[in-house]
């Protein structure tokens, strides 16, 4: 069964300076047609500035809910999210979000896209398309500024919402399995241009996903999380050298990390297999 | 000829050639009096009819009161159709009371009300504006309605994450994001409008092109009556194909 | 707007829902500013009747049997036309849409045709068809042909092939085919197609009967005018509306469509 970690009880990790994200105790209950379903219970953790975390978990673990609660996109929910120090009551300035579905603007080039959140805090034009030139040129998209995101393809559209929520300049990039879309080899590439960019911003991350090679390519700790009711089941500290890149997934500990994580992770994904096989054979 | 070129070319071919053919069949039973020449003019009669009517009769001028009168139609679509549907899809209560409503208007014979409309506007163009505005009205509300209903989820949670106020996420994503359908509807408007306008002009007798048919058909001049006809299909093709680009144009971008 | 997930527990429903709340107030509004206007001769008089005056009309119209009879007429002329039309526009739409040279060939006219002022036409359909109801059913055709030929095209392009190939493989004759393959499978389109064409052949044959006749509701509508009983006219529309609104929803409900999609 997996333990409840409360954060009081996470054993301090030595050196550590105030931590740039406090997720303490939340608990998350919806009422469906079905009863009352808890997705997230008792979860906690903190995460280091200049730290990437991952969160992994099967499907249905509460992954989702977890990240919309972080970014304050969703509310009636007990315990606490902090950033810096303040409580998180809503969207906070920040939080970056990073969502999993398309989310550029159709109706606005790429540089228009990333200048966004410059508009809205009125930054001046000139200047704020100097400032999205920019971070368009930290994604790699150096000389697509002008074209429309029909014009480019699914993994230059994430990078495209990517550099746009960094032009905010958050201190916690959050992202709901971003590559989630796209082909493994698109994935591994893109994970490196991440690696780079968190390398240059010191960026703090905290990623959802469910791709382990992904958490382990990316993290410096990776947190499973149960299948429903979401309960931190274990914190895996990934001591693979930094700076890395996608090579590194063919290395010894590599795998061994890989392997480690992967049976924690299959019991909890066994489990939502069998639930899901108890929900559509039970129904006429 | 290769297969691919004929595969290109049969269709437009066949299409027009099957309309040439019907015309000339036409023009030979009337020059055979098969088919009473009083009734059906020749087809050649119409197309000399052609430029006399487009002198005489004064078409560039008809036109354009025609078209003044559409635009007008089109500027009070666009203010109170996307308005309205700017309203209804912001409170949600009078959406769901009146949606079924403005549904049910589309469907119903408007343009009948033309003599009422005549008792309050009078025989102007103020008759014919606000039939072409009555007709094209549902189109819009409920296009705009829908195109801002439909916004992904997706981006009005990007506006939410970058702290957007009610404002900023109307004006720089939700009312983005739906131009496109808006567009459609207002098209659809314009369209329904125009064939009301010219409808009306040629029930009243007032206006421009309408009015130039029923004066013709009333004159007997049968030739002039099926020239103007033909024009003002043309110009309703045009409209038709021209407003059809523009949502195209609009569309990629989507 | 932040997301709870949870449902709204059902209540025990309260008189009316805000919604019949809404409406009715809506209603109750338009009546009464309709009242005031009438009542305070802000317009011509007659133009704005009060609201007494226009139901005392429409019970008067309710009662008198020329009424009936004119309703007879038009119904009459509507319904020839869409049988005609109808007919006519599901055997074109059904040819062009199995046979894509003849689609490419010949639908864009229809397309194009279509969204025309119909109306002007009827000066022709006078000369063709005379001035009695012959004009105004040719009107009706005119109008409703190209609604249902173009949804009976486009709806058999959405037959499933393999529903096709399947009468093919019994050697289903072409009239087994349409009968027991087309139409079944093309109900909802050819409905929806049907629905747009009475629509605008109830306005086509209408229009006409404004124009030029002595007969049906178009020229009651058009008597009124002329002989300034805007009560009557009113009256007129108000029934008029309500029939076409209501026969509109009858068969949206026999197609299971409950609203009407463009």
């Amino acid at each position: 069964m997996a333990s409840v970690t409360r954060l009081a009880d996470q054993a301090p990790r030595a050196g550590a300076a105030a931590p740039a994200l406090v997720v303490d105790d939340i608990v998350k209950r919806f009422e469906t047609p079905d009863g009352v379903v808890t997705a997230v219970d008792h979860i906690s953790f903190d995460v280091a500035p200049g730290e990437f975390l991952a969160v992994i978990g099967p499907s249905g673990c509460g992954k989702s809910t977890l990240f919309n609660v972080i970014g304050g996109l969703m509310d009636g929910y007990e315990g606490r999210v902090a950033v810096a120090g303040e409580t998180v009551k809503g969207p906070h300035a920040a939080i970056g979000m990073v969502f999993q579905e398309e989310s550029t603007f159709p109706w606005r080039t790429v540089i228009e896209n990333v200048a966004f959140p410059l508009e809205i805090t009125g930054v001046a034009k000139a200047e704020r398309i100097e400032r999205a030139r920019h971070f368009v040129d930290l994604v790699g998209l150096t000389g697509f500024e002008r074209r429309y995101p029909a014009e480019l393809s699914g993994g230059m559209r994430q990078r495209v919402a990517i550099a746009r929520t960094l032009a905010s300049e958050p201190k916690i990039l959050l992202m709901d399995e971003p590559f989630g879309a796209l082909d493994e080899q698109t994935r591994l590439l893109l994970g490196d241009k991440v690696l780079q960019i968190q390398d240059q911003l010191k960026q703090t991350c905290l990623l959802i996903t469910h791709n382990i090679t992904e958490a382990v390519q990316l993290a410096d700790r990776v947190l499973v999380m149960t299948y429903r009711p979401g309960q931190v089941k274990r914190i895996v500290p990934i001591e693979l050298t930094r700076p890395r890149s996608s090579e590194i997934v063919s290395s010894d500990a590599f795998g061994r990390y890989v392997a480690q994580i992967w049976g924690d992770l299959r019991e909890e994904a066994s489990r939502g297999m069998r639930d899901d096989e108890k929900n559509r054979g039970g129904k006429p | 000829m290769t297969a691919r070129a004929l595969d290109r070319w049969l269709p437009p071919i066949l299409g027009f050639g099957t309309l040439v053919v019907c015309v000339l069949i036409v023009e030979v039973l009337i020059r055979l009096n098969v088919v009473n020449r009083f009734i059906v003019p020749m087809p050649s009669q119409i197309a000399g009819a052609f430029e006399r009517v487009i002198l005489d009769e004064d078409i560039p001028h008809r036109f354009l009161v025609t078209m003044r009168e559409s635009l007008w139609a089109t500027a009070l679509l666009a203010l109170f159709g996307i308005g309205i549907g700017v309203l209804l899809y912001r409170v949600q209560l009078l959406r769901d009371a009146t949606e079924t409503w403005v549904a049910a208007m589309a469907s119903a014979p408007t343009v009948l009300m033309y003599p009422l409309f005549l008792v309050i506007f009078g025989r102007s163009e103020k008759t014919i504006i606000m039939m072409g505005f009555v007709a094209g009205l549902p189109a819009v509300i409920l296009k705009t309605i829908e195109g801002l209903a439909g916004t992904r989820r997706v981006l009005i949670n990007v506006g939410r994450s970058f702290k957007l106020t009610e404002i900023q996420l109307f004006v720089k994503i939700l009312f983005p994001a739906a131009l496109p359908t808006i567009f459609v509807g207002l098209r659809l408007g314009m369209i329904f409008a125009l064939i009301n306008i010219v409808g009306v002009e040629f029930l009243i007798n007032f206006g421009g092109l309408g009015q130039l048919i029923n004066d013709l058909a009333e004159r007997y001049d049968l030739p002039g009556t099926y020239a103007a006809i033909c024009f003002v299909i043309l110009v309703s093709v045009v409209f038709f194909f021209l407003t059809d680009r523009v949502e195209k144009w609009l569309r990629p971008v989507a | 707007m932040a997301e709870t997930g949870r449902l709204s527990a059902p209540a025990t429903q309260p008189f009316a829902s805000p919604v019949t709340l809404v409406r009715v107030a809506i209603i109750v509004g338009i009546l009464a500013t309709w009242e005031a206007v009438a009542a305070s001769g802000l317009l011509f008089q007659d133009v704005v009747p009060s609201l007494k005056v226009i139901g005392l009309a429409v019970v008067e119209l309710l009662a008198d049997p020329t009424y009936y009879f004119n309703l007879g007429v038009t119904a009459g002329e509507i319904g020839l036309a869409m049988l005609i039309g109808g007919l006519a526009g599901l055997v074109v739409g059904i040819l062009l849409g199995s046979n894509r040279l003849l689609s490419r060939a010949f639908e864009s006219y229809l397309y194009y045709l279509g969204p025309t002022p119909k109306i002007i036409f009827f000066p022709i359909m006078i000369m063709w068809f005379g001035v009695g109801p012959g004009s105004k059913v040719a009107m009706g055709v005119l109008s409703c042909f190209f609604p249902v030929a173009l949804s009976a095209a486009a709806g058999m392009r959405t037959i499933d092939t393999v529903l096709i190939r399947v009468g093919r493989s019994f050697r289903a004759s072409t009239w087994q085919m349409v009968t027991k393959i087309y139409l079944p499978a093309m109900r909802l389109p050819i409905l929806n197609g049907v629905r747009l064409g009475l629509g605008v052949a109830i306005i086509g044959t209408l229009l006409a009967e404004t124009k030029l006749s002595n007969k049906g509701v178009g020229f009651l509508i058009i008597n009124a005018y002329s002989t300034f009983n805007m009560p009557r006219m009113y009256a007129l529309l108000i029934v008029l509306f309500v029939l076409s609104i209501g026969v509109n929803a009858l068969i949206g409900r026999l197609g299971g469509v409950g609203t009407i999609k463009r």
